[in-house]
Order: C-alpha cells, then sequence, then structure tokens
C-alpha cells in the first residue's frame, strides 16, 4: 500500500496553490456574493488542461481519472476555490461521455468541451422527483426513431453559462417496466434548442454559480443524442452519481482545510488576554477534532476514487466519503467561525460566507440521510423502512 | 545553446518553520517541500530563453535526496527538456553544490548556468559565485534582466542603490533575483509530458566530489519573539524613553 502521490498527482493537487496566486480566494468570495459566474478563473484552468482532465488524449484532453479530478477540486477548495461547475461539468457530464459516448459523440462533443470553448452541465434532479430519482417524470417520448421531451428539471447548475446538458428522463412509463430501473435513458441535450427553457432560483447559498429550474417543452431528440442505451440509462448512472459524491467530497474537505487554516493563523496572533488564544485547548481542540475528520474523510475518498478508476463497486466508499466530507467540512468552518469571534461574521472575514457552502454540502447532491439509508441498507444489510 | 539550470528542493515558502525541540535543526518531518522560488525564475528565464531562440535545450539540476527528482519533475512539466539527479544522503553545502555543479558543467558543456540567488532555506547566497570561481566564467548575479547581443550578455543586476548593468562574456554563470521574471505553473497536458522526459542519476562520488562537512552546525534557533510596542503621548517622552530605556541615544 502506498500513500505517495506521483509527481504527477502532486502537480495536480498543487495546481489549486498556483492558480490562486492569480485567482484568491477573495476573487471568488466577490463573485459568490453577486452570483457571477467565475469565468476569468474558468477560463484559466481551461487554458491550463485541466477541464479535461477526464477526457480522452484522442478527444484533446489528458485521459486521467476520478483520483486526479478529486485531487484538482480537493487541491483548488483547499485554496478557497471550490466551483460546484467542476462537479457538474468537467467530473459528470464529460466523464460519463467520454466513458459512454459513441465514437461520434465523443469527437462533436468533447475536443471543444476539453478546450472549455463549449460547457455542459448536468440535469436529474425534479420538481417531484428529488432524492426518489425512480420518479421522474420528465418523458422522452418515442415518436419513431426520435423522441420528444417533455416535462422539467430543478437545482440545475450553471444553466446559464453552459451550452449542453447530460439529461435523465423516462423513455418507458413506470407502470410498463418489467425492472424499476428500466426505463431510464440519459440524453445529450442542446440547450438552445426549440422548447427549452430555463430561469434561475433564488438561492440563500453564497457560491458562484447559479441555480436553475430548466423546462423542456416538445424538445426535439434523436438516437444520435442518446448517451449510452435506450431504458437502459439506470444501469450507468452510479458512473454518474459515484464521481459526483466523490468530488462532493473533495470538494467539502477542502472547504474545510481552508477554514482550518484561517483559524489557525488567526488564532496564532490574536491576543486578548496573555497569550494567542490560539494556546486555548476550548480553542485548539475543535479545530484538531475537525482537521482530523477532514484528512479521513479525504483518505476515504481517495480510496472510491480509486476504486472507481479500477472499474470496482465504489458505491459504498463513494457515499461513505459524501457523508464523512460533508460532515468534516461543516464541522470545520463551525470550528473556524467560533474561533475568530465576531469577526467570523463580517464580509472582511468571510468566515460566515463559507458555511452556507459547507452546509449545502449536507443536503446536495444528496442530502445525509439518504447516504446513511444506503450505508445502513448497501454496506451494512440492514432491512429496508421505504 | 544549452542552459543548465539548478533547482532545490527546499521547505514551501508557505510553511511556518519550526525548530527541532534538540535545536540540531529545522523540524522537515510532514512539511510540504517545494521547488527554491529562486530557482523557478531560473528555470523561466532559460524557457523563456528556449522559446526566443537564443537556447536550445534546457536541463534541470537538483542535488540532494531522492525526492528531489519531484523537484525535478517540476521544472519538467514547466518545460525543462531532461533532468539531472545527484543523489546524496550527505548534509549539503555551497560548496559541494558548486563542485557538483561544476562537474556536471564539465560533462554537459552549457553556455550559461542559472540558479536563484539564494535558496530559502539556508539563505547562503554563495553557490553561484562559488561556481563561477570554480569554473573561471564571469557572473552576474541579482539579475533583474538578461539580453543577449552579438554573443555576449547584457546582465542587470539589482545593487545597493540602484541597478548596474554588465556585458558578460558566454558561457556564464546568472543568479537570480525576485524581478527578473514572473514564472509559470505547469499546465496538465505539460505535467503528462514531463512524465516521459528523462532523468539521469549520478551521485557525487562518480562525479569526483568529496562530501566531507566543512561546517558544523552548532545550534539552531528560532528568532526571538518581537516585543509589544508602546505607544508614546509626545516627542518629549519618546527622546526620555530612547535615552533612558532604550539606551540609544
Amino acid at each position: 500500500m502506498d500513500f505517495v502521490l506521483s509527481p504527477e498527482q502532486r502537480m495536480i493537487y498543487d495546481y489549486g496553490a498556483k492558480v490562486s496566486q492569480s485567482f484568491d480566494h477573495k476573487y471568488w468570495l466577490e463573485n459568490a456574493r453577486q452570483n457571477r459566474f467565475p469565468e476569468e478563473l474558468w477560463r484559466q484552468t481551461a487554458q491550463d488542461g485541466f477541464v479535461g482532465l477526464m477526457v480522452d488524449q484522442a478527444y484533446g484532453g489528458s485521459g486521467l481519472g476520478l483520483f486526479e479530478m478529486a485531487l484538482l477540486i480537493e487541491g483548488m477548495s483547499n485554496h478557497g476555490l471550490p466551483l460546484l461547475m467542476y462537479v457538474v461539468g468537467p467530473t459528470m457530464a464529460m466523464g460519463h461521455i467520454n466513458q459512454h459516448g459513441t465514437p461520434e459523440q465523443k469527437s462533436r462533443y468533447l475536443p471543444d468541451a476539453a478546450a472549455g470553448t463549449t460547457m455542459f452541465c448536468f440535469a436529474i434532479t425534479e420538481p417531484n422527483a428529488g432524492s426518489n430519482a425512480m420518479r421522474i417524470q420528465s418523458v422522452a417520448k418515442a415518436n419513431g426513431e426520435r423522441f420528444k421531451l417533455n416535462g422539467s428539471k430543478v437545482f440545475i447548475t450553471g444553466v446559464d453559462v453552459c451550452d449542453y446538458a447530460v439529461v435523465v428522463a423516462r423513455t418507458t412509463p413506470h407502470d410498463q417496466v418489467k425492472r424499476k430501473t428500466d426505463g431510464f435513458t440519459v440524453f445529450i441535450l442542446d440547450l438552445k434548442a426549440r422548447g427549452v427553457d430555463y430561469q434561475p432560483i433564488n438561492m440563500s447559498v453564497v457560491n458562484p454559480e447559479l441555480q436553475f429550474t430548466l423546462y423542456f417543452d416538445d424538445v426535439d431528440l434523436g438516437p444520435e443524442d442518446v448517451l449510452g442505451e435506450v431504458d437502459k440509462g439506470f444501469n450507468i448512472l452510479f458512473d454518474l452519481l459515484n464521481p459526483e459524491r466523490v468530488t462532493v467530497a473533495a470538494m467539502a474537505c477542502g472547504i474545510g482545510r481552508f477554514a482550518i487554516e484561517k483559524a489557525v493563523a488567526y488564532t496564532s496572533e490574536r491576543v486578548v488576554f496573555d497569550g494567542p488564544i490560539g494556546a486555548y485547548q476550548g480553542v485548539q481542540h475543535p479545530l484538531a477534532a475537525a482537521k482530523t475528520q477532514v484528512e479521513l474523510s479525504s483518505l476515504m475518498l481517495r480510496q472510491a476514487a480509486w476504486q472507481f478508476d479500477r472499474g470496482e463497486a465504489a458505491g459504498a466508499a463513494a457515499n461513505m466519503a459524501k457523508y464523512a466530507g460533508a460532515e468534516a467540512g461543516i464541522m470545520a468552518v463551525e470550528a473556524a467561525l467560533q474561533a475568530h469571534g465576531g469577526n467570523g461574521f463580517t464580509h472582511e472575514y468571510g468566515l460566515y460566507d463559507l458555511y452556507s457552502m459547507a452546509r449545502l454540502l449536507r443536503t446536495a447532491p444528496i442530502n445525509r440521510e439518504l447516504i446513511l439509508n444506503y450505508i445502513g441498507e448497501r454496506v451494512l444489510g440492514m432491512p429496508r423502512s421505504y | 545553446m544549452k542552459v543548465l539550470v539548478a533547482v532545490k528542493r527546499v521547505v514551501d515558502y508557505n510553511v511556518k518553520i519550526r525548530v527541532k525541540a534538540d535545536q540540531t535543526g529545522v523540524d522537515l518531518s510532514n512539511v510540504k517541500m517545494s521547488m527554491n522560488p529562486f530557482d523557478e525564475i531560473a528555470v523561466e528565464e532559460a524557457l523563456r530563453m528556449k522559446e526566443a531562440g537564443t537556447a536550445d535545450e534546457v536541463i534541470a539540476v537538483s542535488i540532494g535526496v531522492q525526492q528531489c527528482q519531484e523537484t525535478i519533475r517540476t521544472a519538467l512539466a514547466m518545460g525543462a527538456d531532461r533532468g539531472i539527479l545527484v543523489k546524496t544522503d550527505a548534509v549539503l553545502e555551497p560548496l559541494h553544490v558548486a563542485k557538483i555543479l561544476k562537474a556536471v558543467v564539465d560533462e554537459e558543456q552549457p553556455g550559461l548556468v542559472i540558479l536563484g540567488k539564494q535558496a530559502i532555506d539556508d539563505d547562503c547566497n554563495q553557490t553561484g559565485q562559488m561556481l563561477a570561481a570554480l569554473l573561471g566564467w564571469p557572473q552576474g548575479t541579482f539579475a533583474s534582466e538578461i539580453e543577449f547581443a552579438d554573443g555576449k550578455a547584457n546582465v542587470t543586476r539589482e545593487v545597493d542603490g540602484g541597478l548596474q548593468t554588465l556585458k558578460l562574456n558566454l558561457p556564464m554563470i546568472v543568479t537570480t533575483d525576485l524581478r527578473l521574471n514572473e514564472p509559470r505553473y505547469a499546465s496538465l497536458p505539460n505535467i503528462m509530458k514531463a512524465k516521459k522526459k528523462p532523468i539521469d542519476e549520478k551521485t557525487p562520488e562518480a562525479l569526483g566530489v568529496d562530501m566531507a562537512p566543512h561546517l558544523t552546525t552548532l545550534n539552531v534557533a528560532e528568532p526571538p519573539k518581537r516585543q509589544a510596542g508602546v505607544i508614546v503621548e509626545n516627542v518629549a517622552e519618546l527622546v526620555h524613553k530612547l535615552r533612558n530605556e532604550a539606551g540609544v541615544i
């Protein structure tokens, strides 16, 4: 067993430190407070080749795996640059097209996406099918060879800056399938297509990407837009959702480390009585405990990513990493906030802003309770309650 | 022209340095190590020379433990063509490094050697000068600008009170100051390309360099903590304190 990163992996992990010299957390925070997508940072990461990290070299990427993507996202988040767009685009949508797309789809979409000239988002959640993806109501009704897509999606990240969405829809109704996981199809959707509309959702979370409701009204889709097999989308869906869990965990760990580092610097300098307040165990221990949880989660997410890249079942590790990472991130920001006293709530220190982002990750993209259900039922083998 | 760049593996500049409890040195366990920032500037300058057509090959050399290979990989990912690792576990002093670099220069015959003016760990600021002396080459230290014309180089140096420009014959030694350039970082495609670039391994023994120490470290201690200041009411009080408490006037 080897815990040492290769020189390439180490440089990918360090990229966040490098790029944050040009685009620092203050830049991120200013954009986040205005819900403005940090285009300049995105373009820089694309120019530096990181958007295409998981895309095969034949299609203009670097052909690396989820492990390296998680390192990149963790490294950027360590320096105060968490981007949800990196989860939904370069990891989920582009990773998925790279893994399951036809050669035609790959050469049509991936080179531009890897260069950062086109962007992808991912759409599965629906108003009436939040945590229960089986109840997805968006229907792509077959009409000869083609499909007509109707329905809506909610909490879709970054639609305004994207060109395409990877969309999960029903192609066979719920009551006409043999197995309840049948009947789902994954499509690549052009967001400029006729019948596609979207509206921003006002969110209280301080992060740079906007969330949207997407509406489909008789959107025309063809066989060339089907990613994988018609009706068999669910089988490949976990190739999408496990990477999401892993990279979200990476983001949470990075946010946690960033907050802890801020608190360590602050409490080592801040003198209220005799010495720096960082010397008080009441201040130290919550930060030390949070640091431990962050590092534990980081190990777990790396294991999950490693399993995923080897084609092994990564569900158990990915879910445990998402649960642990989100909780550790909250614990870390909470400890850092408390250590900063009143200053933690000021615009200048910006810690309370980070809290909303860390807290979001307990609920999204899959909430804590469903993760625990998964661990209870699928890992521990306990009876199902629902 | 071949350009040789020396790159040192040091404690990352963001790390808060801690002295070992027994005061024999700096605690390096679980500490992030990176390329010496002045050496990053040296690599960048060599790469710009290559891009401008002045240089045709950039070689990164590092001396020290096996992990110095990572520092070389960083230089290769920035764009250097190949690396040389001179592997040793011995304590390195500037004179050892200069002698090893001289041996490498004898083998490689570069037209220019670029080094950082100093490393941020021991701050010796000696290696470039010693190397120039050992080779009998001209040196442009603390460079903030390098220009090549007619087979010579104009090196602008940051000296006390201003800038000094020297015209130097090649081959020569340059040590970099902070303002020479802003080093690039590696893009992902270049990180991947670096994987395939060769790194030669050598030893000080094979290069005929004796690593016996010339210096003994007696004690390493943290600088004394700065005392809190006081605010004085007026000039008279300031003068009084300077004279009677500080004893400086």
